[in-house]
């Protein structure tokens, strides 16, 4: 079975991402396929390439990066949601004339359609709510 | 036709959450789903007309809404549930709204081939 699995919650502020995350792992681990990962709302922050986990936690974005290059999983940002809330690839740095990009590697921005592209190819919708 | 339901649950206004679900109903549309909108718990307050967000330095909401059509996002649910609780009556909310209980609301959920915002 092919999941789409959208992320809706801010790390930290939710346990969102760990639980999509255990999820992704799971569903892989029994044989089925996950193909994109979706965030949206407050989740587009754990593609920032800016934070630093606390020692003793889990680095969210560390380990999506990882999950996606062992699994070849697309991290897939919602474009309007990330921009609005700083998370910007170096196109839209340049764009905005912006200081900084703050994409982490690995993360890519997206337009909605994707969603809903992936939520038609999919065989299950699951999303994680804040 | 495949249908896509989006679920607002919070109230105007508490954040992004509302306006940015209406953006995933409106694109939805686009990609030719059929496209419902369900208001239920805080998320009916969203549906009472007259708000002005500028004061608040947001978009407005019912703005937002009365465009939905616009967008063949035509289906605009809210939970009778919710309703009754706020004090509210159908009159309350805007014109083209139609009432559910949390019966009918199992039925529609199981047509969908999607839900987007099923949070609690």
């Amino acid at each position: 079975m092919i999941f789409t699995i959208a992320v809706h919650g801010a790390p930290y502020a939710s346990q969102s991402n760990h639980h999509a995350l255990q999820f992704a792992r799971a569903a892989i681990a029994a044989g089925h396929g996950v193909t994109r990962v979706f965030f949206y709302h407050e989740a587009v922050y754990a593609a920032l390439n800016s934070c630093v986990a606390p020692q003793d936690e889990i680095d969210i974005t560390q380990a999506w990066q990882e999950f996606a290059a062992d699994h070849e999983v697309e991290l897939a940002v919602c474009i309007a949601n990330g921009l609005k809330r700083g998370v910007l690839s170096a196109n839209e740095a340049a764009r905005y004339d912006m200081p900084a990009a703050t994409l982490a590697n690995g993360f890519e921005l997206v337009g909605l359609g994707q969603l809903i592209d992936a939520v038609t190819s999919s065989d299950r919708y699951i999303e994680f709510p804040a | 036709m495949k249908q896509l339901m989006c679920i607002v649950s919070k109230p105007p206004y508490a954040g992004a959450h509302s306006l940015e679900l209406l953006e995933a109903a409106m694109v939805g549309a686009v990609f030719d789903f059929q496209v419902s909108l369900l208001f239920r718990a805080d998320g009916i307050w969203n549906l009472v007309p007259g708000q002005n967000g500028q004061i608040i330095g947001s978009r407005t909401i019912s703005n937002v809404l009365r465009a939905m059509p616009t967008y063949e996002v035509e289906q605009l649910y809210a939970c009778a549930e919710a309703v009754r609780k706020a004090g509210l009556n159908l009159s309350d909310l805007e014109s083209n709204v139609v009432l559910v209980e949390p019966n009918e609301q199992a039925h529609l959920l199981a047509s969908q081939h999607a839900v987007i915002g099923a949070a609690p």
